[in-house]
């Protein structure tokens, strides 16, 4: 009896770090996320976003096996590159983004339609740095990522948001503009009404954005 | 039940162990505070970000030993191994500056660059294209460029005292063997390229890599874009011609189709032309491309094109006593060029091979006789580049040509062949941020003139400050002496100029100059030795005896100065080049100026984007001072100058759309003030009579239209 209570506890003590790691992981995710969604719903505050992106690097540092702290980190440079101060800043903001989508790529539990939404996110902020000299490359760029995305899983609503916002911003002279965007946020709105995270930390952003444009496209 | 207590004991121990307080302070090299930096324990959840100060402080429950990490966007990485011993630990974290673009030297000298990607570029492509003057054509553009000379009446890029000919366009590392329609005589043709298909262009004025040969002055290295963003059917409509083009992108695949009719009648009929046309000309051509991405990184592209023209002139030939000849000419090219490029190990490795062959008949007749042209060259190149640490690159590489020429001179039909291969070795080396050299050899063989030769090249470049740098280069450049002579005599050797170039750039704030200082030096120019006097004409055949006696040097400087801060969507750049060279070769008896040289080049390029009614506003001045020409009345060589010639050429595209369609307008009116411009005089046999060479046409205009039919065509101001 004694010997098998002793087994217990040692063997309880021997499984405490790797309960404590999960729990750790599932925590510092959680609190992360938290700060994520308050930060990406209102204007994101530079500052706040880079410490973000921070803390997710630092989880993705602890945890070489998790692909989700890598992804929102590139969510934040993404949303850096957007609005860095010069091209230079926001290139670099999104290198960063893109060295950690690589890395992300290796690691087996990762999504591929999630990862080619994000590629094309990074895609359009470099876009958006200088649209007249880029259009060319990243404008092809950003449509490849989405059919990767689309040929993953064609029911990913973030696809047809990015693809709304892309049309949103592009005149009307050129196939863009509110209306042309219109059924694209309304096609996304209905993804997101069936889309099922596949965990609580599993990405889910976007329906807000969507709702936003949706009602800016009806104005 | 004891040793139980005691693993909980020890158990308990580890986590009331005390946290140890980790501080500092994250600066750059001089100490300025980086806030936003991530500083953190490595394995482990602890750790912050530098605050506005750039101060960090955050506990820890790990014990020992832990390894302190920082990074910083635009920094390189930091570690450091620190005790962990309850007591509070204070740190002092310098970053160093990462490695980019703007803060590491690039190798500049000579070449003068447009492209998307290298923020040191001092052009983009589109800037190339809206040129005012330029009519959309790449050497057109070229032509304003610092180094660059003016020559009216011929095609080609005469460089820093070269001639035309000194001058090799390189598509995709190949060279193209008729980059130009048809030589007329004193009418300048086109580039045979549409200026869209390339993503990025290089003008070397001089100093240029190992990787390139054949050619004494200047490469014009272009490449083709690897995708295309449009997908549809498109529209071209203007006064010369109508075409369609029609692009299908795939997931791994894209083919890009061309086919076009063009003549110039009903834009004679309302352009006054000084040239006398008895058939205006008249063309058919079709282009195709294909580009096919094989692996992750790997990327084939094929593109073929074949034309048809035809045209009949009278033109002026001072040597009759009618004062002219009739000259008809049909035309058909064929170019075919694939590249394969790919990479390996994370880029470490990286292939570019290509395979290119073309074929050019000119059926040519001068009041009847024959004088026809025909050239086809099959090329083969392959070049293998290694990336090493620190941004250091070496790369090897080799080429094969089969070159086949045949010309008619009156009736008689010379023909030569020639298998040109080159080998060439070349390493860029970063001894630090501030400080780079490349050095490279190329050593060739021509069958033809059965002689090899090694040419040595060098560059080095270093940063003066953060956004200034000095580069120099220097090199020997062999070409094959111009096909003409080698018919008559193929024991001539290369032709050879030395090279050495001071350049001095900074760009800042949207501000760009750049001042670069040449001397070159000719060798080995081929001379031909008549025993009459100088015969003037430039379609003379050359049946004097020759050799390679000839020599001569250039010297000179450039200045290019480019502000698009100035006033919101305006942008103007200014280039002035000056340059001075003597020359004894060809039939020249002694040492003169070459005709095609001009001592005094200068351009003033602006462009105004109105975005109200998304329209381009564009203006050229270009100033070409006097060249020399050849009087027979006067006893010294080649020292009368022609007037210097001025122009003004505005131009003005607009984006619209037509019924759903996107359509882009566009018009041009070139010479604005209809001056008489004069390139060159030509003389009667006697001496009696002068003829005045000048341009097709004095004021001219041109409108048209691009209209892109597809729904989903996307394109802006870029695709201009």
């Amino acid at each position: 009896m004694k010997n098998l209570l002793l087994l217990a506890v040692v063997a309880l003590l021997a499984l405490t770090p790797a309960f404590a790691q999960n729990e750790k992981y599932l925590q510092a995710m959680t609190a992360a996320l938290q700060t994520f969604q308050q930060q990406t719903s209102g204007e994101p505050d530079a500052a706040a976003m880079q410490e973000l992106a921070n803390r997710f690097e630092r989880i993705g540092a602890a945890e070489p096996n998790e692909w989700l702290p890598r992804y929102y980190a590139a969510y934040a440079y993404g949303t850096l590159g957007f609005s860095g101060d010069n091209l230079r800043t926001k290139d670099q903001y999104l290198d960063k983004a893109d060295a950690l989508l690589k890395e992300a790529e290796r690691i087996p539990s990762q999504q591929a339609d999630e990862l080619a939404v994000m590629k094309a996110y990074i895609t359009q902020a470099r876009l958006a740095a200088d649209p007249m000299s880029r259009w060319q490359t990243y404008g092809a760029q950003f449509g490849e990522y989405l059919a990767i995305a689309k040929k993953s899983n064609a029911n990913n609503p973030r696809i047809y948001y990015l693809e709304g916002t892309n049309l949103f911003y592009t005149p009307e002279e050129y196939g863009g503009g509110k209306k042309a965007a219109k059924p694209l946020f309304e096609k996304a709105m209905e993804k997101y009404a069936h889309f099922q995270p596949a965990s609580t930390l599993h990405p889910q952003w976007g329906k807000e954005h969507t709702r936003w444009f949706m009602e800016q496209c009806n104005q | 039940m004891k040793l139980l207590y005691v693993l909980l004991l020890i158990g308990l121990a580890t986590t009331t162990q005390a946290q140890t307080l980790v501080s500092g302070k994250v600066t750059d090299r001089k100490g300025h505070a980086l806030p936003g930096a991530n500083v953190f324990l490595k394995g482990t959840y602890d750790g912050t970000t530098t605050d506005t100060l750039g101060i960090f402080r955050f506990s820890t429950f790990e014990k020992d030993s832990a390894t302190v990490a920082v990074s910083f966007v635009g920094y390189e990485g930091f570690e450091q191994k620190i005790r962990l011993l309850g007591r509070e630990v204070p740190l002092v974290i310098k970053l160093a500056e990462a490695a980019s673009e703007l803060n590491t030297v690039v190798i500049t000298a000579g070449a003068f660059e447009a492209s998307d990607e290298k923020r040191m570029a001092m052009l983009k492509p589109l800037d190339i294209v809206t040129t005012a003057g330029a009519a959309a054509d790449i050497t057109g553009a070229m032509q304003f460029l610092p180094g660059a000379q003016r020559v009216g009446e011929q095609e080609g890029l005469f460089v820093r005292g070269g001639s035309g000919l000194e001058t090799k366009v390189v598509i995709d590392g190949m060279i193209v063997q008729n980059p130009f329609f048809s030589s007329l005589p004193d009418v300048q043709q086109r580039g045979r390229f549409n200026p869209f298909m390339f993503k990025g262009t290089s003008f070397s004025t001089g100093g240029y890599s190992a990787q390139y040969g054949q050619a004494l002055s200047s490469v014009l290295l272009l490449h083709t874009t690897d995708r295309v963003s449009n997908n549809g059917l498109g529209v071209s409509l203007n006064l010369a011609n109508a075409g369609l083009n029609y692009d299908h992108v795939g997931a791994k695949q894209s083919v890009s189709a061309v086919a076009y009719y063009g003549n110039l009648k009903p834009l004679f009929a309302l352009v006054k032309q000084n040239v006398d046309w008895l058939r205006a000309p008249e063309f058919v051509g079709s282009s195709l491309t294909y580009r096919l991405k094989t692996t992750p990184h790997g990327l084939l592209k094929v593109y073929g094109m074949y034309s048809d023209s035809r045209l009949s002139m009278n033109t002026r030939d001072p040597g009759r006593e009618s004062g002219q000849t009739k000259l008809d000419l049909t035309n058909r090219n064929a170019f075919v060029t694939s590249t394969y490029t790919d990479q390996w190990a994370d880029g470490r490795w990286l292939l570019n091979t290509g395979f290119s062959y073309s074929r050019n008949a000119d059926g040519m007749t001068f009041d009847g006789l024959g004088f026809d042209r025909f050239d086809e060259r099959t090329q083969a190149r392959a070049v293998l580049t290694r990336q090493l640490p620190g941004n250091s690159t070496v790369l090897f590489g080799a080429e094969v040509h089969a070159i086949r020429l045949e010309n008619g001179v009156e009736g008689v039909l010379y023909s030569l062949q020639d298998n040109y291969s080159a080998a060439f070795v070349e390493t860029e080396i970063y001894l630090s941020r501030q400080l780079a050299a490349r050095l490279g050899t190329r050593a060739e063989y021509s069958s033809l003139l059965n002689r090899f030769n090694l040419a040595p090249r060098l560059s080095l470049a270093y940063k003066t400050g953060p956004y200034s740098q000095v580069a120099l280069a220097a090199g020997q450049f062999y070409q094959n002496p111009d096909y003409r002579y080698l018919y008559l005599n193929q024991n001539l050797g290369f032709e050879r100029a030395d090279h050495a170039i001071l350049n001095y750039q900074i760009i800042k704030n949207k501000r760009t100059f750049r001042i670069e200082a040449f001397y070159k030096n000719y060798a080995q120019l081929v001379r031909e030795y008549t025993g009459q006097a100088f015969d003037a004409n430039p379609y003379r055949f050359p049946w004097g005896r020759t050799d390679n006696a000839g020599y001569g040097y250039a010297q000179g400087f450039d200045v290019f100065w480019r502000d698009q801060k100035l006033v919101k969507n305006f942008d103007y750049w200014v280039s002035y080049s000056y340059v001075d060279s003597r020359r004894l070769f060809q039939q020249f008896e002694v040492s003169a100026t070459p005709t095609f040289v001009s001592n005094h080049n200068a351009s003033l390029i602006t462009k105004y984007w109105l975005e109200k009614i998304q329209t381009s506003l564009n203006l050229t001045y270009a100033f070409t001072s006097g060249r020399p020409y050849y009087n027979p009345n006067h006893e010294y060589f080649l020292r009368d100058r022609t007037p210097p010639v001025h122009l003004v050429s505005l131009q003005a595209s607009k984006l619209t759309s037509l019924k759903g369609n996107f359509v882009v307008l566009y018009a041009s009116l070139d010479n604005v003030l209809n001056t008489r411009n004069v390139f060159t005089y030509r003389f009667t046999p006697d001496g009696q009579t002068r003829y005045a060479v000048g341009p097709q046409s004095y004021r001219s205009f041109f409108v048209g239209m691009q209209i892109y039919l597809s729904k989903k065509a996307k394109v802006d101001k870029a695709d201009l």
